[in-house]
């Protein structure tokens, strides 16, 4: 039976499945109707082929083309083969920095963010009066994070005279500015991404929502506890979305803008440190008019998300479980 | 909620109520501090937001809510207007057509699969501001500035790869028995999709409808460059307009305006939130 | 099915909202008849809604015409300017400031107003600084000046004087700003403090010193550490706030320590003082800035706030014109924008609006008309001078934060402009 998650390596009771259905051919299934589905597919994605045939797909190719000119955006493209990718890895050392910049960034903050929406997603999940309340309560911060109050909101959190430096001030300790120092710039933008937990932990909510009660009823029969019915049910139906939120909070983070654009005032700073890899890309662009060189940041940017992900697809055949998986 | 407690997954052994509630608004509260300091600046008189920061207001006034309700062009429920238009068409047009895809990259087989969807999520890996560029043009050319096409017509053609993951995702949860039960009973993908799959994708739709309603809402950088015109500017272009950053800023009406703007997205999640409600599948395979 | 219908019932609703949004949003074929004339700038709500009482005068004198204002935040600006330039679609008129003029006026977007828009009564000097490589790209909108504001209550409350501003020295300075700190009881400092260029500049020229030379950095290397070993004397002395303290505040006008009364000394650009003083509810007051010792001059310079530009593209030429020649120089114009974008430096709008200035603005009126026999000269920055500023504010703040030692500072900054420079 597809639906009783079968977890590797475990020991326990499997749980019950709630009925049995004998598996149809798939196979036989199939063929017979291969051709029809794939008509049927084509008809199901036309919209989406228009809209990449027409929008998406035209635009990329000429962001590719231009990553191979000099392009100041007010002058006309002048083709120069490699020269923007040469001079990104051997002449530029803040494209190195923001590089590294934004790795750190995504390293740390994704999993914490994660961790953060799977756990509170666990926590209001369950029934416990004014739960809907709590989750929007919990969710405003993503509201607000990209609003253009929130530098200033962020100072009173972290500025000089913010609440951090209060509670602090409490325990006889002086604090700084944390925002605008350059060992701790960094730091308040991942605690800001981290703060900001509210998409993943709404798609969790969502998930959870999908599985089906009758297994754990089932569980429950077969006396099964709650860390067991957790471990056995709950964590492996929900893989494909905690599998959806770890790819897509990943592209999304390589990708960060806002934030670190409104919090430092546009310059990645203090001294770089903030400086995200979309925000340089950004001032080369539209600061310094060399559209060009933005463009092969671009791209290379797409190639390191791309490798990211497609490892993450592989490594998704060890530990994500599919309802239709054969 | 309180009918479905007993079948709730119980996670964790049951703290007592109060202590439970107690954590959570403590959390909340700390979640929330920015948000009341926003609060209580713009019902102060603007000269002392700065001058006197603490959370608890001296003074109290409401002449942010009114100067901001006034102070451009139109009043501020005329953008509330033009956001709310914008917004739900693009609601409408991600839950159609991102379904629709998601359907097929979840259920189908047809040539190439594998390459259409890497190319899929392929789109949403290449930051935004170097296909701007080409895309105003392009834009330009079908003559779009000015009009809600360069915001609208992407949803309906499902160019946010990001719901269509999504929902490919909520779909490949569901048991495949379901779809093949379905076809048995002579449907075809049509009504497979319609009656079987989308009233299981409850939740994911929700969540759909939710996350382009608030990104759409939010969303500065594309209402900025297609809609230029004062008459049809949208909420987060006219938010802008309180804030200068090369000078002076209009801090209360930004944070008054800012505040009654959430309104709208607070709402929208508060009412979709209902809808991340347990499917079908819940209750057992039919 | 119920989804169905829903999503259907939402459709129909949502398609007769659009219906209804573009009837009343009215952007399909209107201005029959008239030459439409897209204006663009940026700013706050404040200043649009100047701007569109100005533009309103204008159409009621020129009825044929139909201006349309293109209002932007600043930190979107130049991104749409640019893109909308890339397309082809540039506004007819444009604002631009002083460190995007040689960029848009290099490459060829701008149009030559020379002998096209009446400059006869503007202030010669200034306009010079719409000038690139001989050709009138721009027209100056109104100046402004960096001077040292002073809140005169906060010194005097320290049992202090105010100074002499025709002959204080940069110790003094900061002296007086470590006594007053002394004595604000850690709510108030001496000063506050910036890395604004333009406070480079003006050290510089003290030293008869110019920013840029022939198209690069025209700074000694000597020069710009002596100034960092100013900042961070400031810093060291308490005489003002640390260097992360004062990147909260720096830059932003409202949350100045001057407008939160926290500061008694501070240095911005004199067409803030009306916004400092609001935000402080007292009057602050204007100095010179501190010399250097022995220095013969203050190194004070007036710089165009803004510019008006037109687009070389535009195929209305005439109609945006005038429409630029009504902003600087028509007295109706200057008493609808007084001194929004710097102080008007048409001598005949200057008489007119006089006496509709702020207190403060007429302050800095008083304050420009003082130092105008002392000023130092201006140029347009080369092309590279956005970037400029921010490699500038990189080694500053690695000097200040102790990343970096002055003299590695120095060398890299004047390299890495230069290079940006002449790009």
């Amino acid at each position: 039976m597809t639906l009783s998650p079968a977890t590797a390596g475990t020991t326990e009771v499997p749980v019950t499945p709630p009925e049995k259905v004998d598996p149809p051919d798939h196979r036989r299934i199939k063929s017979s109707r291969s051709r029809s589905q794939a008509r049927a597919a084509y008809l199901f994605l036309a919209p989406w082929f228009i809209g990449l045939f027409a929008i998406t797909l035209g635009p990329m190719i000429a962001s590719l083309y231009l990553s191979f000119t000099d392009y100041s955006l007010l002058t006309e493209a002048k083709w120069v083969g490699w020269d923007n990718y040469v001079k990104m890895f051997t002449q530029d050392e803040r494209f190195m920095t923001s590089l590294q910049v934004t790795t750190t960034y995504v390293v740390v903050s994704v999993p914490l963010q994660l961790a953060f929406a799977l756990g509170l997603a666990l926590v209001l999940d369950r029934g416990l009066r004014g739960l809907p309340f709590y989750r929007s309560v919990f969710y405003l911060p993503s509201l607000l994070g990209g609003s253009v109050a929130i530098s200033i909101l962020w100072r009173k959190i972290f500025g000089t005279d913010g609440i951090v430096n209060s509670f602090l001030g409490l325990f006889g300790y002086e604090g700084q500015g944390w925002v605008t120092s350059p060992d701790t710039a960094l730091w308040t933008l991942i605690i800001l991404h981290v703060w900001t937990f509210g998409a993943p932990m709404v798609i969790f909510l969502a998930g959870l929502r999908q599985i089906p009660q009758n297994l754990y009823e089932a569980a429950s029969v077969d006396g099964a506890g709650r860390w067991r019915k957790f471990r056995s049910i709950t964590l492996p139906l929900l893989t494909p979305i905690i599998f959806f939120n770890l790819v897509l909070e990943v592209i999304k983070s390589f990708q960060s803008f806002t934030q670190s654009f409104i919090v430092s005032g546009g310059n990645g700073g203090p001294v770089d440190s903030t400086l995200f890899y979309t925000l340089y890309l950004y001032i080369k662009g539209f600061k310094n008019y060399e559209m060009g060189y933005a463009a092969g940041m671009a791209w290379v940017l797409l190639l390191i998300i791309a490798v990211l992900t497609g490892v993450n697809f592989l490594m998704s055949r060890f530990w994500v479980f599919y309802g239709d998986d054969k | 909620m309180a009918t479905t407690s007993k079948r709730v997954p119980v996670l964790f052994r049951p703290a007592p109520r109060l202590v439970r509630h107690v954590l959570l608004i403590a959390f909340g509260l700390f979640m929330l501090y920015p948000l009341l300091w926003m609060i209580s600046s713009s019902i102060k008189p603007e000269e002392l937001i700065f001058r006197e920061p603490g959370l608890v207001p001296t003074e109290v006034t409401g002449a942010n809510y009114t100067e901001g309700w006034a102070a451009l062009k139109h009043t501020f429920g005329y953008y509330l207007w033009n956001s709310a238009v914008i917004t739900v068409l693009a609601v409408v047009g991600n839950l159609l057509a991102c379904s629709l895809a998601a359907y097929a990259f979840a259920r189908l087989e047809f040539p190439l699969k594998k390459v259409w969807f890497a190319i899929m999520l392929g789109s949403i890996m290449l930051p935004h501001h170097v296909t701007v560029v080409p895309q105003y043009i392009m834009f330009a050319k079908f003559d779009w500035i000015n009009t809600i096409w360069p915001i609208i017509a992407p949803k309906f053609l499902a160019t946010d790869a990001f719901f269509i993951f999504l929902m490919v995702q909520f779909i490949r949860t569901l048991p495949r028995e379901l779809d093949e039960a379905a076809a048995i009973d002579g449907a075809g993908h049509w009504r497979t999709f319609i009656r079987v799959i989308m009233p299981l994708c409850v939740p994911a739709l929700a969540t759909t409808a939710i996350f382009t309603f608030i990104w759409t809402w939010n969303d500065f950088f594309t209402q900025n460059l297609y809609l230029t015109n004062s008459d049809n500017l949208t909420v987060p272009v006219a938010l802008r307009q309180f804030m200068d950053s090369s000078g002076e800023s209009s801090w209360g009406p930004l944070f008054a305006m800012s505040i009654i703007s959430l309104g709208p997205i607070f709402g929208f999640f508060l009412a979709g939130q209902k809808y991340l409600v347990r499917g079908m599948a819940t209750t057992g395979l039919k | 099915m119920k989804i169905i219908k829903a999503a259907t019932a939402i459709t129909l609703l949502a398609i007769s909202a659009t219906a209804c949004g573009s009837g009343g949003g009215g952007e399909a074929g209107e201005s029959g008849g008239k030459t439409k004339v897209v204006f663009s700038y940026w700013g706050s709500d404040a200043r649009q809604k100047l701007t569109e009482s100005a533009i309103a005068a204008f159409e009621k004198k020129n009825p044929t015409i139909d201006i349309e204002g293109d209002f932007s935040d600043w930190d979107s600006y130049y991104e749409k300017l640019a893109t909308k330039s890339a397309a082809g679609d540039a506004p007819d008129v444009m604002s631009i400031e002083i460190r995007g003029l040689a960029e848009y006026a290099g490459r060829g977007t701008l149009a030559d107003l020379n002998g096209k828009v009446n400059t006869t009564d503007l202030d010669q000097d200034v306009l010079k600084a719409g000038q690139v490589e001989g050709k009138q790209f721009a027209i100056p909108t109104g100046v402004n000046t960096f001077p040292m504001i002073v809140n005169k209550a906060t010194v005097e409350k320290a049992g202090e004087k105010v100074p002499d501003d025709t002959s204080w020295t940069w110790d003094d300075y900061i002296a007086l700003s470590q006594k007053i700190t002394e004595k604000g009881d850690g709510k108030v400092w001496g000063t506050e403090y910036n890395e604004n260029p333009a406070f480079l500049q003006l050290y510089a020229a003290q030293r008869g010193e110019q920013f840029y030379k022939d198209g690069k950095i025209g700074l000694s290397e000597q020069t710009i550490k002596d100034w960092w070993t100013l900042l961070q004397k400031i810093i060291s002395t308490k005489a003002g706030p640390d260097a992360a303290q004062m990147l909260e505040t720096g830059t932003k006008v409202d949350q100045a320590l001057l407008a939160t009364n926290a500061s008694a000394f501070g240095s911005w650009w004199s067409n803030q003082l009306t916004a400092l003083s609001k935000g402080a509810g007292q009057d602050l007051d204007l100095l010179r800035m501190p010399k250097s010792e022995g220095a013969t001059t203050a190194g004070m310079f007036l710089q165009p706030a803004m510019y008006y530009t037109i687009s070389a593209k535009t195929e209305k030429a005439d109609a945006a014109q005038k429409f630029v020649d009504f902003l600087v120089n028509d007295p109706e114009a200057g008493g609808i924008l007084l001194s929004d974008r710097g102080m008007p430096t048409n001598a005949k709008v200057v008489t007119a609006i006089k006496d509709k200035l702020t207190p403060a603005d007429q302050k800095v009126l008083t304050f420009i008309d003082s130092i105008k026999s002392e000023l130092s000269p201006i140029t347009v920055p080369p092309k590279g001078a956005m970037e400029m500023e921010d490699i500038l504010k990189r080694a500053t703040d690695s000097v200040l934060f102790g990343k970096a030692t002055a003299d590695d500072a120095a060398k890299a900054f004047i390299t890495e402009a230069n290079a940006t420079l002449t790009k």
